[in-house]
């Protein structure tokens, strides 16, 4: 089995980590993730002791992609414990050339074996060598991104929970600004519809990288997101648990009016 | 393939009775790792994952907060994480953009376990380090 495939062939956990895994799997059903490859943690290895030849492998497989990269972190966990590391790996955003993208997925090798990880692996009990895995994918440059719970990950309501704001889903994610905040119920109806205060969109430099650009003033308190939007949100929703199961956590952005799926996990925060 | 510069590895105490080639055993596993000037590299009390040794740039150590030293081109510091991964006794900052080369705890125990002449030599070197701290200089 080759340890260097395209998203859409990322079948095994054990040599792509969950998150690759996760990506092709939604691929395979026919979900709008975004086009990728996925390496195994030995081409990540091999790639951060800089071996050209897999440098070579890599930066062929991603000759297809348009444009600026992401790459993401895959944790390949003995203990299924994804989740609980996900804090502990990175995603690097707007990577461009083959220099950089040899030095990010150095930087994802070192995340995943940084002080505080090793650590982190000690406190629960693994004593192996860490494993990490890495998705490369063409990077969306979006008008608007966020996450959205399946259900609601704080009250346990049959009900969408979406945080949206301007630019790449970074904002959110990392909490650099209050996104809006909107509740739909399963059948479409909008419950809640809040504005955030958006003061800054992060956005990719023409030479990689990102930084954070101020938000007009008349856009930090408006809503982001409309109706039609915030159904279509709800569809991918359905989508999403009618492949995943219930309860999903998942990161999500719209570019050029399309919806793109960039990320899709299990609620661990549910109170019953 | 990255790989640490041996001249440095063989002022490092731990290394002292190591030969040229199993320096270069030694030297083969390190990778590059790059840090912002004002990041933390480590941080005291954390638990210790590598070895670094600094080939560009320059760091700052702390010790309970008390500035202790620059570090600069070919310095070195966090061997100790080599054999026990235990806490970090000082926090090293970068204050400018640093390139060190490391090797964590992971990727050097197999060297020792596949090659008892590198190991029996590592402890003659840990029992040196011991004595000198024991009996003081």
């Amino acid at each position: 089995m080759s340890d260097l495939v395209p998203l859409l062939a990322a079948e095994s956990t054990a040599l792509f980590g969950s998150k690759a895994v996760g990506l092709g799997q939604a691929l395979r059903d026919g979900l709008p993730v975004p086009d990728g490859v996925a390496l195994a943690g030995a081409v990540v290895d091999a790639v951060a002791s800089r071996d050209e030849q897999a440098i070579h492998r890599v930066a062929e497989s991603v000759a297809g992609l348009q444009g600026a990269l992401a790459v993401r972190s895959s944790a390949v966990d003995e203990d299924g414990a994804e989740a609980s590391f996900a804090g502990q790996h990175m995603t690097l955003l707007n990577v461009r050339g083959a220099e950089e993208l040899t030095a990010a997925i150095g930087e994802v090798w070192w995340s995943a074996n940084s002080d505080s990880a090793i650590t982190y692996r000690q406190r629960v009990g693994l004593f192996t060598r860490p494993s990490v895995g890495v998705v490369i994918q063409a990077l969306v440059e979006p008008e608007t991104a966020g996450v959205m719970f399946t259900l609601n990950p704080v009250t346990g309501a049959d009900e969408r929970v979406i945080e949206a704001s301007l630019g790449l889903g970074e904002a959110v994610v990392d909490g650099r600004v209050i996104p809006d905040h909107y509740r739909v119920s399963r059948d479409g109806e909008v419950i809640e519809r809040t504005a955030g205060r958006k003061d800054i969109a992060i956005r990719s430099l023409p030479d990689g990288g990102t930084y954070e650009e101020r938000v007009a003033p008349e856009l930090v308190e408006s809503l982001c997101l409309d109706d039609q939007q915030l159904a279509e949100l709800n569809r991918l929703a359905d989508r999403c648990e009618h492949v995943y199961g219930p309860a999903r956590d998942t990161e999500w952005a719209i570019s050029a009016g399309k919806l793109y799926l960039l990320q899709c996990r299990a609620v661990t925060t549910v109170r019953a | 393939m990255s790989g640490a510069p041996i001249e440095v590895l063989k002022r490092v105490p731990l290394f002292a009775d190591l030969d040229e080639a199993e320096l270069g055993r030694v030297a083969s596993v390190f990778k590059e790792r790059r840090f912002a000037a004002g990041e933390t590299v480590i941080q005291q009390g954390s638990g210790a994952a590598a070895f670094f040794v600094i080939d560009a740039g320059e760091a700052i150590v702390h010790v309970d907060g008390i500035e202790r030293r620059t570090l600069k081109a070919g310095d070195y510091f966090g061997e100790m994480a080599l054999i026990d991964a235990g806490a970090r006794t000082a926090t090293v900052n970068a204050s400018t953009e640093l390139v060190c080369s490391g090797v964590t705890f992971w990727d050097f125990r197999p060297i020792v376990e596949e090659n008892g002449v590198i190991g029996w030599k590592l402890l003659q070197s840990l029992i040196e380090i011991y004595r000198s701290e024991r009996t003081g200089p």
